[in-house]
C-alpha cells in the first residue's frame, strides 16, 4: 500500500522490477536513473559488485513534484542478477504498489520466464495481493535478439488471462520509459487511502 | 539533508530525548516501506533515503530467518561496527527506530531508552489522521489520481 506520512506530506508509491537473473532489470534501473537526474533524490543505490551480486537489491528513489500538496514519490526497486536464494527476491516484494515483469525475449529464456513468472504471482499471493487485479506490466526486454519470443508467449503459456504489456531494449533505453509510466498509472488509480 | 524533519513535534520532541539520553550520535524513524519519517542528530555523513530502503530490506531479511527458527520476529537488531554501531528496534510490526551511536559501552543505555519512549512513539503515530482527523480532508483523491497522473504522463517520456 502506497505510504502517506501526514506530517512530512509525502506520497511514495514502491515500484519492484522483478523477472529471471539477467533479463535486464537493472538496466530499466540504470536507464530511468540517466534520463531522470534531475528527479532522483540521491543516487541510485546498487548494492551489487562484480564479484559480488547476492545482496538485496538495486533501489532509485524518484521524486516527481507536489500534488495537492503532498509530495509525490516512486522507489523502484530490483533484485539484480542470478541469485541463488530465492528467498530473497521474495522479500523485496512486500509492500510493492506496483511490479514490472522483465522477461528475456531470448528464445533460450522461455522456461526461465515462466519459473520466475510462477514464483512472482505465488510471491503476491504470500502478501495478499489478488494477482488478477494488482498494478503488474509484463516487459518483454531484448527485443533486438534474433528470434523473440512472442509477446503473447507467457499468458498463453499461464493462461493468465490480459495483461499490459510492453517491448523493450533496455540497453538501448527503448520501451522503458513507457513501462515505467503504465505501472505508475496503473499504481496511481489504485490508490485508495 | 534530504529528509526534513517531520512536522509531528511531539514524535521529533521523542527522538531527539531518545537521542540525547542515549548520547547516540543519530536516531531516524522508518516505516516498514523503507521511507524515512523523522531524524534527529547528525546526519550529515548518511543518506538517509538509502538507509532507510536498506534498514527496510534487513528486517524482512531477519523476519524470514526468524520465521525459520520459529519466531514471528526479532525485535531488535543490534551491529556493531569498529566505531559506529546500530541499534534498530521495531515498533508494532510497521516502524524502525534506527540509533546510531559510537560508544560501544552505552549499548545498555541505548537499548534501555529506544525500550522507554518505544510506547510514546507508537502512540504518536497511530494517531493516525486518516483517523477522522482534519488532515485527511486535505487530500482528496480522485483529485489525486488526476494531478499525479498528469506528472507522470509529463515526466516519464521517453
Ligand atoms: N541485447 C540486449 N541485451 C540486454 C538488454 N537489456 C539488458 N541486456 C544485457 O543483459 C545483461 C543483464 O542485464 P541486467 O540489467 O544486469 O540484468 P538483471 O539481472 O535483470 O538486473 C547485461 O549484459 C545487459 O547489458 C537488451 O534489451 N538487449
Amino acid at each position: 500500500m502506497a505510504y502517506i506520512n501526514y506530517d512530512n506530506k509525502e506520497i511514495a508509491f514502491k515500484i519492484v522490477y522483478f523477472g529471471p537473473g539477467m533479463s535486464g532489470k537493472t538496466t530499466n534501473l540504470l536507464h530511468v536513473h540517466k534520463a531522470l537526474t534531475g528527479h532522483t533524490r540521491s543516487e541510485m543505490v546498487v548494492l551489487d559488485t562484480e564479484e559480488e551480486r547476492t545482496l538485496f537489491f538495486d533501489f532509485i528513489p524518484l521524486e516527481l513534484g507536489m500534488v495537492e500538496g503532498f509530495a509525490l514519490r516512486f522507489n523502484l526497486y530490483t533484485v539484480p542478477g542470478q541469485i541463488h536464494y530465492e528467498a530473497t527476491r521474495q522479500l523485496i516484494l512486500e509492500g510493492a504498489d506496483g511490479v514490472v515483469f522483465v522477461a528475456d525475449s531470448r528464445p533460450t529464456e522461455g522456461e526461465r520466464n515462466l519459473e520466475s513468472f510462477r514464483l512472482m504471482i505465488n510471491n503476491l499471493l504470500y502478501y495478499r495481493e489478488d494477482p488478477t487485479d494488482f498494478p503488474l506490466v509484463l516487459q518483454y526486454n531484448k527485443r533486438d535478439c534474433e528470434r523473440p519470443i512472442s509477446t503473447n508467449s507467457i499468458q498463453n503459456e499461464l493462461k493468465t488471462g490480459p495483461i499490459t504489456c510492453t517491448e523493450a531494449v533496455a540497453t538501448r533505453g527503448l520501451g522503458v520509459m513507457e513501462t515505467l509510466r503504465d505501472v505508475s498509472r496503473m499504481t496511481v488509480r489504485r490508490f485508495q487511502l | 539533508m534530504m529528509n526534513s524533519p517531520g512536522k509531528n513535534k511531539e514524535l521529533h520532541d521523542l527522538l531527539n530525548t531518545l537521542l540525547k539520553e542515549s548520547s547516540a550520535r543519530t536516531v531516524l524513524l522508518i516505516s516498514k516501506e523503507g521511507v524515512c519519517i523523522d531524524e534527529t542528530g547528525d546526519t550529515s555523513y548518511i543518506n538517509t533515503t538509502a538507509l532507510g530502503a536498506l534498514v527496510a530490506g534487513m528486517f524482512s531479511a531477519t523476519r524470514e530467518v526468524a520465521r525459520m527458527v520459529g519466531e514471528d520476529q526479532f525485535s531488535i537488531l543490534l551491529q556493531q561496527g569498529e566505531k559506529r554501531h546500530i541499534h534498530v528496534s521495531l515498533l508494532a510490526q510497521s516502524f524502525m527506530m534506527v540509533v546510531i551511536f559510537e560508544d560501544l559501552q552505552a549499548i545498555g543505555r541505548v537499548r534501555y531508552e529506544s525500550n522507554k519512549v518505544a510506547e510514546k512513539v507508537v502512540h504518536c503515530l497511530r494517531r493516525d489522521p486518516r483517523d477522522g482527523g482534519r488532515d485527511a480532508e486535505q487530500l482528496s483523491v480522485p483529485d489525486f489520481r488526476e494531478y499525479a497522473l498528469n506528472l507522470i504522463d509529463r515526466i516519464f517520456h521517453s
